[in-house]
């Protein structure tokens, strides 16, 4: 696959639904891809832009400093070079601190972007990671398994696939209340193989769930590549087998997956029931902070570190106008700042008591 | 629950298709019916496909008695209107090739060699039954002599079980296939998923035969799939996907004979649906009252031994008096095989241990030994 150039015009005020921007999507079976497209704002680029750096530098942290410093209590998992898909698709999440108005997602371990925008300060992430007190689960556990529902965030649950029949059944919930609320669901390529998904996604599809589910296709599930883990030639094929529109796109153009799921949640909101969307990137690091991924030939990671997708993103910014070195500078310079405050109040928590350890185990 | 006027309008609107939950179920009718077309069996292909046909049928109206007369130890899944699929679906093996019957396969069995005789023992829970009278139903196998894996309860779970088989006879360099069967129901299980998948990426002969009968126990199909044909599971795993009229036995045969030879050829695994209906309840003890009455006698008229029958006797090929014998033959081997069952006495308390864990001299005698 070929990174094409980003295209599109960034259009003043709010998102919109405009005609033709580009190529048709490589559209399994929604006769109306193509036809119209989502292109975000000016303030909604920027605000890609930045989330994606600083995602890749919360990343970037942890993987690469603290873990190798010891301070992370378990595994590390980052979503290096797939930063798109959680920012290009949470953009879409409502948020409006209203109960019975607002989405809720169920992010992979890869999706990090997801919990800044669903308002998790980095220095709360830095806490979990390193078994504090003041991290999401109170230090006890580690790394992605943090959920908080009153941020909408349906904890990842690390047996891949168990996310989806959940995100179903919030789904579920919605239908029954009879809101517009959609539930997002996120997941790899690997999960897709899992029984789990096919009950989910099966349930969803003959219910008609509000329920998008988004697959971050990125090439290796640990070291088992696709080829070994789907015998179709896109996993979007899959959406056929349950009656259900499915699609694949690049997840390295944030503008693509903005607009795809955006038309996808568009749907699910109007009683069009779940979309499966398929996300080609790659995981650009090993499964895990102690994986080498000496498995992964090395020339993929030449070949795709040209797609980045950040570096696209501030191609396409700059050639809109909308940013200029300086200014990157200065945005990275922040999100250092930021986080070297934030690294320095995590180190500051305690630890948690041994007493804390049967807290909350059960309702208190 | 009592069913609205405005349902009840709806009902009587449709000729009677609406449940109780107001679901419209005219969808599940029948379509038209294509005449049957002999593949190029010859006569004594389809008079002995004619006779296992009445056989799975006599067999089980025999079992149903016996369940009535509170002989049956466990449950009794009918398979009357879906004897094509087994018959059919079997009738294009070989006998080396693996074959896992689910509950409503009793014609599987019978077409592998497995005698009336054996059949009743096991379902009268006998001493002499192939599973010495520990379980029920279907519940046995023998793959070193029958190539037959038993049946599993938790619906799916035989799919990987295949997958894996298939794998085994091709890593041994054998050119064996695989075929077991799942329901429409069934098919909804995260198992089916993980074992058609697994079979897809490494492209085994694996025939998944998906028995649509209209209702997993009492949940009609739109309450299942949101698909028109489970056909198109195939596709979705990069499989081959074909889907069948399940009451007509020579298209039930020749799907699955092609199915056959892309699995010998390499070519991976086929999902093949067979659309029937399920003529009696989930089990005999279920009287199906969920299901509309218009709906089951619009199946009436697709009996598939009847419309064999009659296809044979279009052909010349059988007479009247000839199905007729065949009948009255069949019903003495069933007297004799049951009375024979009868006499077996039930399994000694003692036995109810043996076997759990491997028992040298235990095993080897195990059906069909005899």
């Amino acid at each position: 696959m070929v990174a094409r150039p980003m295209t599109g015009q960034p259009k003043p005020g709010t998102v919109r639904a405009i005609g033709p921007r580009r190529p048709a999507p490589r559209s399994v079976a929604d006769p109306a891809a193509g036809t119209r497209a989502l292109v975000p704002d000016s303030a909604t680029l920027l605000e890609m832009f930045h989330l994606m750096k600083l995602t890749r530098a919360l990343e970037d942290r942890i993987e690469r400093k603290l873990y190798r410093q010891g301070k992370i209590v378990g595994g590390v998992y980052v979503g290096r070079g797939q930063e798109a898909i959680s920012v290009g698709a949470a953009m879409h999440v409502r948020r409006t601190g209203d109960d019975g108005h607002d989405d809720i997602v169920s992010p992979s371990h890869r999706d990090m972007a997801i919990f800044l925008l669903q308002g998790i300060a980095p220095r709360l992430i830095l806490a979990q990671y390193m078994g504090r007190r003041a991290g999401l689960t109170r230090g006890r556990d580690g790394n992605m398994h943090m959920g908080d529902l009153k941020h909408r965030l349906v904890a990842f649950i690390s047996h891949l696939g168990d996310s989806i029949p959940v995100a179903a059944g919030c789904a579920l919930t919605f239908k029954m209340r009879a809101t517009d609320q959609i539930s997002f669901c996120f997941f790899g390529e690997g999960a897709s193989s899992r029984g789990d998904w096919h009950e989910g996604v099966n349930l969803a599809a003959v219910m008609k769930l509000p329920v998008v589910f988004i697959c971050n296709n990125n090439q290796y599930a640990y070291s088992t590549p696709t080829a070994q883990q789907f015998a179709v030639k896109r996993l979007s094929e899959r959406a056929g087998g349950y009656g259900i529109p499915g699609s694949t796109h690049d997840g390295n153009d944030v503008l693509e997956v903005y607009d795809a799921v955006g038309r996808a949640v568009d749907n699910a909101r109007h009683g069009g029931g779940p979309t499966l969307l398929e996300f080609e990137t790659f995981r650009m690091t090993g499964h895990s902070a102690h994986d080498d991924a000496g498995y992964v030939p090395k020339r993929l990671f030449e070949e795709w570190s040209r797609k980045d997708p950040i570096l696209r993103l501030e191609r396409f910014l700059a050639e809109q106008g909308l940013v200029d070195p300086a200014a990157v500078a200065e945005i990275e310079r922040r999100i250092e700042s930021e986080l070297d405050d934030a690294v320095t109040w995590a180190e500051r928590q305690p630890y948690p008591e041994p007493s804390e350890c049967l807290e909350g185990v059960y309702a208190d | 629950m009592r069913p609205s006027p405005a349902v009840k309008r709806d009902r009587a609107k449709r000729g009677g298709m609406v449940d109780a939950r107001g679901d419209d179920l005219s969808y599940l009718a029948p379509g038209p019916a294509a005449p049957l077309k002999n593949p190029g069996l010859d006569r004594a292909r389809l008079l002995e496909m004619h006779r296992f046909l009445r056989l799975t049928r006599m067999l089980e109206e025999k079992l149903s008695t016996l369940y009535r007369q509170g002989q049956i130890v466990g449950g009794l899944y009918s398979s009357l209107g879906l004897e094509a699929i087994s018959v059919g679906t079997a009738f294009a093996l070989r006998p080396d090739d693996l074959l896992a019957p689910m509950i409503r396969n009793i014609g599987s069995l019978l077409v592998r060699g497995v005698s009336p005789r054996d059949l009743f023992l096991q379902f009268l829970a006998r001493y002499d039954a192939p599973t010495h009278g520990k379980d029920g139903t279907l519940h046995f196998g023998n793959v070193e002599a029958k190539s037959l894996i038993g049946p599993i309860s938790h619906l799916g779970t035989l799919i990987p079980v295949m997958a894996g088989a298939a794998l085994a006879a091709r890593m041994r360099g054998e050119d064996r296939v695989a075929l077991t069967y799942i329901g429409d129901g069934g098919s909804s299980t995260g198992d089916v998923h993980e074992g058609l998948n697994q079979a897809a990426v490494l492209k085994l002969p694996l025939i998944l035969v998906v028995e649509n009968n209209g209702y997993a126990y009492s949940t009609p199909t739109r309450r299942q799939f949101a698909v028109e044909s489970l056909a198109s599971r195939g596709p979705a795993y990069g499989c081959a996907g074909e889907s069948v009229d399940g009451t007509d036995i020579l298209s039930v045969y020749e799907a699955t004979r092609r199915a056959v030879e892309r699995g010998r050829r390499g070519e991976g695994p086929t999902v093949l649906e067979c659309r029937a209906f399920r003529m009696r309840g989930h089990a005999e003890h279920d009287d199906m009252r969920y299901v509309p009455q218009a709906l089951l006698e619009s199946w009436k008229a697709r009996d598939p031994i009847d419309r064999f029958e009659a296809f044979l006797f279009d052909e010349g090929l059988l007479s009247r008096k000839d199905a007729g014998a065949t009948r009255e033959a069949i019903a003495a081997d069933l007297d004799g095989a049951a009375t024979e069952a009868m006499a077996s006495p039930a399994p000694p308390p003692g036995e109810a241990l043996r076997g759990v864990y491997y028992e040298p001299g235990y095993e080897r005698p195990w059906w069909p030994a005899r």
